[in-house]
């Protein structure tokens, strides 16, 4: 966040982490930063001092309420706050309300223990600043235990580059010191109370026609800026010294008490200008800072829903667009740092655009409209600046920086803060997930590999035992012995490729790489094929086939794969001798099918457990494997849209239920008379 | 070992797995040749003129398929793909491009010395170029002249298009055919056709010729490959 706004200042000590005595015993200092090229230079001191003593040091935003900020120096006021945050500056800004900028500033001052105020050596006339009101001149003596360095300002930086044609069309009250439409209202306003006066002049006073001109100048003073009611208050000077006071129609004035009534005058035009135009700056600020406030407040609604970067994305923009009434962009930064283009809401930025806003990014300085980077662009790019890391840009499309609208880049640059946080948080939360899963995978991989290893290496043990005992036999070694080794070679060799073959199968459904080809097939010919692939193994095991006539849109590939593991679990897992049941029918829209042995079945609790990768049922010991077969078996359903679960049967033994659902129906057949 | 014994040409990179073909083939009265490339495969075809060829289809030097379609191009030998398990595609390709037969990897040798047999006797089938006007495959007996099929001496009816698909199978018993060219056997030109055709009509084939459907002995299913009448 770059600023902080501190409306209203906290009690000496209210900070219960920082102790007032310590506070005391090391320097802290602050420097005040106002936008005029000599903060710029007092900012610099201010650097070069605390890191000379090594102190902390604040920078704070002051905000003059007596005087109007220009737009450029309102952009060199946020400029300058950019650059001690830059150079270590805790950042402050403060926006006095019912008190002189010099009062909350200073307050803001003992309240942090700053022992020394930098400040700018004042380089105008004192009585400029009186008028003018100068935080310098108020600043200087205000304070017995706050040191107050004075530092030359710095010659001005080259010149802003002219704002952008158009921003000028001000309204008369916002007009410039030097616009001649000033005069109007003065002249209307004086010319109205001298003809009232001339009126009037016969029947009453001419304190009462004294009274008329103070009423004009206060009217005046109220409704139109400073500079309008001065120069009312010196019109009527002159219009009561010439047309009333005697001898009439003439500067000439005779009775010197008449002196004394122009001096009231114009001193209470001066007081009362002066207060009208601190009245309408507070209101301003007032209302400036509701909008602020409201604005952050809905915005900080909308962004504690939390969720995804990209979800956070439309909600901000459907928010600024909606409440703000600007147009927004909110774009992302990939992991190299490069903005992503987005389109939303019809708005789209173009390749210029997109430059300024990575500019933007890279600078982690706005740009665009309202700025000092191309200011004639037609949005403006904020950086949106996490705690650690930038997120990506705000793209608003507005009229900043006009005359009218107070030239405050301070909303926008607060919701973008806020919004670099949201975003960061975000993509932190991304990045944990990530990370989380990644460790998951990580953890597989070690379990999957000390399991396999396991199951690898005893056929493997078996294998070459069995191999050196047939190349090298006992002198008493019986002919029979040979086949017998034979054989279990065989064997493990078979159990050898089955792990491997589901290792790479499982590999490859996890990855994606398998894709189901549903075709329209006869139940009776998935399950036949699979048995058929498993004569050798079923030997002379009864088996229990009851299909029906249903088609089944499947992969006949990867249902044969089910199958074969099924029926492989089966005859691992029951008695020889024991029949196997296989049962198919068709109910509700879904092919049913069941894989059934008259085994010990599964223990309690296990029916779901047995699906997951690497699962060993307690019996494992009798039949190895590496848990794979099952886990392959719901994979493969789970992508044709089925579901698959053990159950025990009533009357002993595993039954494995898969379903799969059916939609639409098999394609015509081309009509075929019966020879 | 004499002339008179087929020569099987053996084109395969693994030398274990070469040795375990020698060592099988040999035993069993087969002549056997060795090519651990294609290059050389293709040299040693042009040279030994062999009865049979057994191709890998993963060779490091050439793409197998490309291989098995070049010697489609020159020579009627019968070859017998071998490729590694889960690669249908690749199975399909090479049958569609001229290869006879297919081995997946491990196949004992039960299954090997049947492929080659079977590859030997399409192989001086086509040579006599005469075809048999009646074919016997266990129990099954087709006249082609007067369409008669019997199951154990009983007659079968059947449909055309089962009479056509059980002729294709019969003509290559023992051999896969593929989808594609069963579909080409039975309904030629018809571009619609599609596999669910041939399970419909093989569903209602083994209904007729099996004694129990679900556990075919004759009509073997190959997965998404084909269909292959057991020789």
């Amino acid at each position: 966040m770059l600023t902080r706004p501190l409306d209203s200042v906290a009690p000496p000590g209210a900070d219960p982490a920082e102790d007032p005595q310590e506070m005391a015993a090391r320097p802290r200092l602050m420097v005040p930063l106002d936008g005029r090229p000599a903060a710029l230079g007092a900012l610099q001191a201010a650097w070069r001092m605390a890191q000379a003593q090594g102190c902390p040091w604040l920078a704070v935003q002051v905000e003059l309420p007596a005087l109007r900020h220009s737009p450029r120096e309102e952009a060199a006021r946020m400029e300058q706050l950019r650059l001690a945050e830059r150079l270590g500056a805790e950042v402050a800004q403060i926006n006095p309300t019912g008190m002189r900028a010099a009062q909350a500033f200073l307050a803001l001052a003992r309240a942090r223990g700053v022992t020394a105020i930098v400040l700018p050596r004042p380089r105008r006339p004192r009585w400029l600043g009186w008028i003018q009101g100068d935080l310098v001149e108020d600043l200087l003596g205000a304070d017995p235990k706050i040191e107050l360095r004075l530092v030359p300002g710095e010659p001005a930086a080259p010149s802003a580059p002219p704002p952008a044609a158009g921003r000028q069309n001000a309204g008369p009250r916002d007009a410039g010191p030097r616009d001649p439409r000033q005069l109007v209202p003065a002249l209307v306003a004086v010319g109205l109370a001298t003809a009232g006066g001339l009126l009037i002049v016969s029947r009453l006073d001419l304190a009462d026609v004294a009274m008329l001109y103070i009423l004009c100048i206060t009217v005046v003073a109220t409704r139109y800026g400073r500079l309008t009611a001065l120069l009312a208050s010196v019109l009527s000077v002159g219009a009561l010294d010439y047309f009333f006071i005697p001898p009439r129609f003439t500067f000439v004035v005779e009775d010197i008490r008449h002196i004394g009534t122009f001096a009231v005058m114009l001193g209470v035009g001066w007081v009362v200008a002066n207060l009208a135009e601190r009245i309408r700056a507070q209101t301003r600020a007032a209302l400036e800072r509701e909008r602020h406030t409201g604005a952050l407040y809905r915005l900080g609604a909308a962004l504690a829903e939390g969720g995804e970067a990209p979800a956070i994305q439309e909600r901000v923009e459907a928010y600024i667009r909606h409440s703000l009434g600007m147009a927004a962009l909110v774009l992302l930064s990939d992991r190299k740092g490069h903005l992503v283009p987005r389109t939303a809401g019809g708005l789209q930025l173009d390749r210029d655009e997109l430059a300024v806003a990575q500019w933007a990014l890279d600078n982690a300085s706005p740009a665009g409209r309202g700025t000092r980077t191309l200011p004639g662009a037609r949005g403006l790019f904020l950086p949106l600046v996490g705690a650690e890391t930038p997120v990506g840009v705000l793209a608003l499309f507005h009229d900043f920086g006009g005359p009218r609208h107070g030239a405050s880049l301070g909303l926008p640059m607060a919701l973008a803060a806020q919004l670099s946080l949201a975003l960061e948080r975000a993509r932190l939360a991304e990045d944990r997930a990530e990370a989380r899963l990644r460790a998951d995978h990580e953890q597989l991989r070690s379990t999957l590999l000390s399991s396999v290893s396991h199951d690898l290496r005893t056929p493997l043990g078996t294998i070459t035992g069995a191999t050196t005992s047939l190349l090298d036999p006992g002198p008493e070694a019986a002919p029979g012995d040979q086949r017998m080794l034979l054989l279990t070679i065989h064997q493990e060799s078979c159990r050898l490729e089955r792990l491997v073959n589901n290792l790479l199968e499982l590999t490859k459904l996890e990855s994606g790489q398998v894709q189901v080809k549903k075709e329209w097939v006869p139940m009776e010919e998935v399950v036949g094929s699979a048995v058929g692939r498993m004569e050798e193994q079923l030997g002379d095991r009864q088996l229990i086939l009851d299909l029906g006539e249903a088609w089944v849109p499947l992969d006949p590939v990867l249902l044969e794969q089910v199958l074969l593991n099924l029926l492989d679990n089966a005859l691992k897992f029951s008695p020889p001798g024991s029949p196997i049941e296989i049962d198919g029918w068709v109910l509700e829209h879904r092919a049913w099918l069941a894989v059934a042995d008259r085994g010990p079945g599964f223990a309690e609790g296990e029916e779901e457990a047995v699906f997951e990768k690497l699962h060993r049922g307690s019996c494992s010991a009798l039949a190895p494997g590496a848990g794979l077969g099952l886990a392959i078996c719901r994979s493969i359903i789970q992508a044709h849209g089925g579901t698959i679960q053990a159950a025990n049967r009533p009357k002993g033994g595993a039954q494995i239920t898969l379903t799969l659902p059916i939609e639409g129906a098999p394609p015509e057949l081309p009509a075929d008379g019966l020879a | 070992m004499t002339q008179d014994h087929p020569l099987v040409l053996v084109i395969e990179d693994e030398a274990p797995l070469r040795r375990y073909l020698r060592a099988t083939l040999q035993s069993f009265g087969y002549r056997v040749e060795e090519a651990a490339t294609g290059e050389e495969g293709r040299a040693m075809l042009l040279r030994v003129n062999p009865d049979v060829v057994l191709l890998d289809l993963g060779l490091p030097d050439a793409d197998g398929l490309d291989l098995a379609r070049e010697i489609r191009g020159w020579s009627r030998v019968p070859i017998i793909v071998v490729s590694a398990r889960g690669k249908e595609e690749d199975k399909i390709q090479a049958l569609d491009v001229g290869a006879d037969d297919y081995l997946t990897k491990p196949f004992g040798s039960g299954e090997l010395l049947a492929r080659v047999r079977v590859a030997l006797r399409h192989a001086a089938e086509v040579a006599g170029s005469a075809i048999e006007p009646v074919a016997a495959v266990g129990p099954l007996r087709m006249d082609f002249a007067s369409r008669e099929v019997t199951l154990d001496g009983a007659p079968v009816h059947l449909s055309p298009n089962e009479y056509a698909l059980l002729t294709a199978l019969v003509r290559h018993a023992g051999k896969v055919l593929t989808h594609r060219q069963l579909l080409h056997e039975v309904w030629g030109g018809v571009p619609s056709a599609q596999p669910t055709y041939l399970r419909v009509y093989m569903a209602s084939l083994r209904k007729k010729l099996e004694p129990d459907p679900a556990r075919p002995r004759l009509l073997l299913t190959e997965p998404g490959v084909g269909y292959r009448l057991k020789a």
